[in-house]
């Protein structure tokens, strides 16, 4: 008697579940985005919400809490209750080098969130000042080496996607410049284009204006393809530095426990604005890069997060933590 | 330099005793004692040197700055005559940091529809003029009118209304 | 000249089109009605409404945003005027002669007096841009590190100037506001700075949060225990505009606004804040009675007002020609921006005139829209003065409780405003002035990160800041305004002592 009493409420419970799931979405969703509005990871946000919230048939209100790299703004989201109400949108800082640089961080990427699936990712070029003495990457590395302590490099700050993209190239090269740190890539980008500083890693969004009116030289993007933006940027592949491969990725989370059909028809309705050709087009205008089918789903997600996780980590550790 | 502007009518006369200016006297004081509580706060911060400066130099440096004009001010008070100390209002002050409170307590757990009424009325306690009836009218009149303009007229993500479980607006 | 002719008649035919006449309409007048809550100043105004610009056509939407800015601005002076509070770093100012004009029933005047001279700074800064965009931006590019450092010096010697009061409370209260901005994660190595690993404080103290409750709730005790400083208010009020007298005497304080803060605007890196505090600095010390000045002066308003309005403006020109943000607001627009598909940078004016010159043209006709709300509006104001206090000052703690909660979404950030209310009825207590934190800590941050930022690339030369030219003329000037600001200082301590 018992045990059937225990079935028909777990059934009834699960039928309730999934008929909530069913008629998911039933109001607006909120979708934390850990930065200011306007920066990148925000316009990516508001660009693909627009068209879910097409599909889903319910808004998407997008939330900005920024602060500390964007955790701050996740550590809320992972707190929220799992009810698919709230989302977030982290990116590869604050879903992969956040333990690495912050030591209290109060997340575990890799545990507390159900991933939903890449959005769109920004690739890194390394630019420098227009007078910087090299042309091209080569030379730009040999330079780098040869006098790294009297460079000076500029960042928007620790924990930024910036300073973690060029942690990487120093701890490739082996090279310890001085690192200046901005508050924004405004005034970081600013200061490069009146030569106070020498160079900067950073996102392709900032840059093309400024690499097409030749106020800042490129020397490589960091992918495995060339940018229709700039055309005239070498990869990193081809001017000789393969193995600096990154793009600042920006993704859908929800936070653990979202009930599997919710996440499932969140990926499917990022998976439609993915390929909407208004949508492909923006995103492109911006210089993102928009995955392919097989990068769009939550498990191509959840490996993603866990390679990035112990690839940050390895990089912070070889060049000494977040500050220099 | 005229005080009538700024609302405070302070005795001219200051305490007879060795502190001729109680007030100044009260105000180097906490400055001297902010100093030391910022030097104590920041006291695992890393100096570094000119050349490097790390983030503990500016707040020490600053905070010394601090500790000797509350110092000076504070000599300064024993020298010369100047306004005692004014009285300090309970009611008021306590009410209103009391609205407050409660209003960043229930915003995100009940909603603005709670958090307004409620710093409205715990707010209209501080003055004495206050009468109840009239208040908390206004309390939900302007409660209605915020909410009508920030949720649905500025799509601000505010709670408006929070019952665990059963709605969220 | 004739090239200039020629693109302001393309920027103009674009801004006046039925469509964009009537977005900067809306926009300076949904601007202004929200800058005026207590608390949301223009990032958080212009945060709110972006979504709502997204299906207007690029051009159009910016006109709106842009008009929505300028709003704000003013909106926020007005709160600054009509209650003491500064919804940005740079109203600051208006509360020291303006709140007093009002309580001595001229807020009209003040008000009046603010439009006016905002819209004669419009028309100079508008001129300004549309002439020397290109020229003015290569100046901008001469300032690194060092100098912001330097100008940052000066700015905090501009606040020791501003104290109405003792020179040496004065000097604690700025040194107490750079001590607050030192609050939170360090920028170059990203230490917790005296936050105790409490999380809302981790990107430090909201401006916003300081000013409301330094500021705005302190004010709302102090008005609740002398009931009859208030009786004033209420009084005749009079002309609600300013007599011919007022304008007299504001004619050149405007003008000069204009020119300081339209120069102090083009600075990337937030060169405009320091505007509004230039000016009313200039215009005390050029006064034939400093006096006067923080009990109601009107060029204390007319010349920081205009100073305002004209940065606000100058501040596009980095972000049309170089396409690089100078501030937050700003870095906004960008955003905006980049939603609708164009990317801001150095080509902007030749690859898309009717978008430079159309804004150019709309930021006139903008500031033309501010004045036609804003005056009428200055009757609506100065009734809602007239508003019982028992009803009013819950409404203020209202409205200045969801505009900080809607800044990040924190309720921690309501209770830290309600402990800065303690901490600022303490102040007044104690005789201190609230204005000098406030410019500590707006000042305090920029100068900290230029001191790091020009000693690290410099190796620790401290004597980079004299030997570069424009900082060392800087620092120069920062000294002999100090000891201008000292001096009569030192010789009416002697006076005190016989007088009083």
């Amino acid at each position: 008697m018992r045990t059937t009493l225990v079935l028909v409420a777990a059934a009834l419970g699960l039928a309730a579940g999934a008929a909530h799931a069913a008629s998911y979405p039933e109001r607006p969703i909120t979708m934390i985005v850990p930065f200011a509005a306007g920066g990148p990871t925000d316009v990516t946000a508001r660009i693909v919400t627009e068209h879910m919230s097409r599909t889903l048939g319910q808004q998407i209100v997008i939330e900005n809490v920024a602060g500390a790299g964007g955790t701050t703004g996740i550590t809320r989201a992972a707190q929220a209750r799992p009810d698919g109400y709230t989302i977030m949108m982290g990116h590869m800082g604050t879903h992969g080098a956040a333990p690495a640089v912050y030591p209290n961080l109060k997340y575990d990427p890799t545990k507390d969130f159900e991933p939903i699936g890449l959005a769109a990712g920004t690739p890194i070029l390394i630019v420098a000042k227009k007078d910087f003495p090299a042309n091209t990457l080569q030379e730009f590395v040999a330079y780098v080496k040869a006098n790294a302590s009297k460079l000076n490099e500029a960042h928007a700050g620790v924990g930024s996607v910036s300073h973690t993209t060029c942690s990487l190239l120093h701890a490739q090269l082996g090279v310890s410049p001085n690192r200046v740190a901005y508050r924004g890539t405004g005034p970081a980008l600013n200061d490069l284009v009146a030569g106070q500083v020498d160079y900067m890693c950073d996102q392709i969004v900032n840059l093309t204006p400024q690499i097409q009116a030749g106020t800042i030289k490129a020397f490589a993007i960091a992918t495995p393809e060339r940018n229709p933006a700039i055309p005239n940027v070498p990869t990193t592949r081809e001017a000789g530095l393969p193995e600096y491969q990154v793009s600042a990725w920006n993704a859908i989370f929800a936070p653990k426990g979202t009930p599997k059909e919710i996440v499932a028809k969140l990926a499917d309705a990022l998976d439609k604005a993915l390929d909407d050709e208004a949508t492909r087009k923006r995103l492109a205008d911006l210089g993102g890069d928009i995955p392919d089918k097989q990068g769009r789903t939550p498990e191509a997600l959840a490996k993603l997060v866990q390679s990035e996780v112990q690839r940050w980590a390895q990089v912070m550790k070889s060049t000494g933590g977040g500050s220099r | 330099m005229s005080d009538k502007t700024r609302g405070s009518a302070p005795e001219r006369s200051g305490g007879s005793g060795p502190i001729r200016a109680p007030q100044d006297f009260v105000a180097g004081a906490s400055l001297v004692a902010l100093a030391l509580f910022a030097l104590w706060a920041s006291a695992d911060l890393s100096q570094g040197s000119l050349g490097q400066m790390g983030p503990g130099m500016l707040p020490r440096a600053t905070a010394v700055l601090i500790a000797l004009l509350g110092i000076a001010i504070a000599i300064g008070a024993c020298l010369r005559p100047g306004p005692s100390l004014e009285r300090w209002g309970i009611r008021g002050p306590l009410c209103v940091f009391l609205a407050v409170l409660a209003f960043a307590f229930t915003i995100r757990s009940v909603g603005l529809v709670v958090a307004g009424p409620l710093v409205a009325l715990i707010g209209g306690a501080a003055s004495p003029e206050t009468r109840l009836g009239e208040t908390v009218i206004f309390a939900v009149a302007i409660t209605a009118f915020c909410i009508g303009l920030f949720k649905y007229l500025l799509n601000l993500p505010i709670p408006v209304l929070v019952i665990p479980g059963v709605v969220v607006l | 000249m004739g090239d200039l002719a020629a693109n302001l008649s393309l920027g103009f035919s674009t801004a006046l089109s039925v469509q964009n006449v009537g977005l900067a309409f809306i926009g300076c007048l949904v601007g202004t009605l929200i800058g005026v809550l207590p608390g949301v100043g223009p990032i958080a105004t212009i945060t709110m409404l972006l979504p709502i610009t997204f299906g207007i056509d690029p051009v159009g939407a910016l006109i709106m945003l842009a008009g929505i800015y300028y709003g704000a601005q003013y909106g926020g002076s007005t709160t600054a005027i009509l209650v003491n509070i500064p919804g940005e770093a740079t109203a600051v100012v208006a509360t020291l002669d303006g709140h007093q004009m009002a309580k001595q029933g001229r807020a009209g005047a003040a008000l009046g007096i603010a439009a006016i001279g905002s819209f004669f700074a419009g028309c100079v800064a508008t001129l300004v841009i549309a002439a020397l965009a290109a020229p003015l931006t290569r100046v901008a590019l001469l300032f690194g590190p060092a100098e912001y450092f330097s100008l940052m010096v000066l700015g905090l010697v501009f606040a020791v100037v501003l104290a109405r009061g003792s020179i040496p409370k004065a000097l604690a209260m700025i040194l107490v506001g750079i001590l607050l901005s030192t609050v939170g994660t360090d920028l170059e190595t990203g230490e917790e700075r005296m936050t105790f690993g409490y999380g809302p404080l981790a990107e430090g103290v909201d401006f916003a949060v300081l000013a409301m409750g330094v500021f705005g709730f302190a004010e709302v005790l102090r008005n609740l225990e002398h009931t009859e400083a208030r009786e004033v208010v209420k009084h005749a009020i009079g002309r609600v505009l300013p007599t011919l007298e007022d304008l007299k005497r504001s004619v050149w304080p405007i003008v000069r606004g204009s020119l300081l803060g339209g120069a102090l605007g083009i600075l990337p890196g937030n060169g405009a804040v320091l505007g509004p505090f230039a000016s009313y600095t200039l215009e005390k010390k050029i006064a034939k009675d400093p006096r006067r000045f923080g009990q109601g002066a009107i060029e204390g308003v007319a010349g920081p007002e205009s100073a305002n309005n004209a940065g606000a403006q100058t501040s596009f020109i980095p972000l049309l020609t170089l396409g690089i943000p100078p501030n937050a607001v700003m870095a906004l627009m960008v955003g905006a921006m980049t939603i609708h598909g164009i990317v801001p940078g150095p080509q902007v004016m030749t690859r898309n005139p009717t978008l430079f010159w159309g804004m150019i043209a709309s930021m006139w006709i903008g500031n033309l829209m501010l004045l036609v709300i804003n005056l009428p509006l200055v009757g609506v104001w100065v009734r809602f003065l007239k508003v019982p206090y028992r009803l009013m000052y819950p409404s203020i703690l209202v409205f200045s409780c969801i505009g900080i909660y809607s800044v990040r979404n924190l309720p921690e950030d309501v209770v830290f405003t309600g402990v800065l209310a303690l901490v600022g009825y303490a102040l007044i207590k104690l005789g201190f002035e609230a204005a000098p934190l406030l410019l500590g800590f707006v000042l305090g941050r920029l100068m900290e990160e230029n001191l790091r930022r020009a000693l690290s690339i410099a190796r620790g030369d401290l004597m980079t800041f004299v030997e570069r030219p424009v900082s060392g003329v800087l620092l120069a000037v920062a000294l002999v305004v100090l000891v201008l600001a000292l001096l009569p200082a030192v010789r009416k301590s002697r006076e005190e002592v016989f007088a009083d």
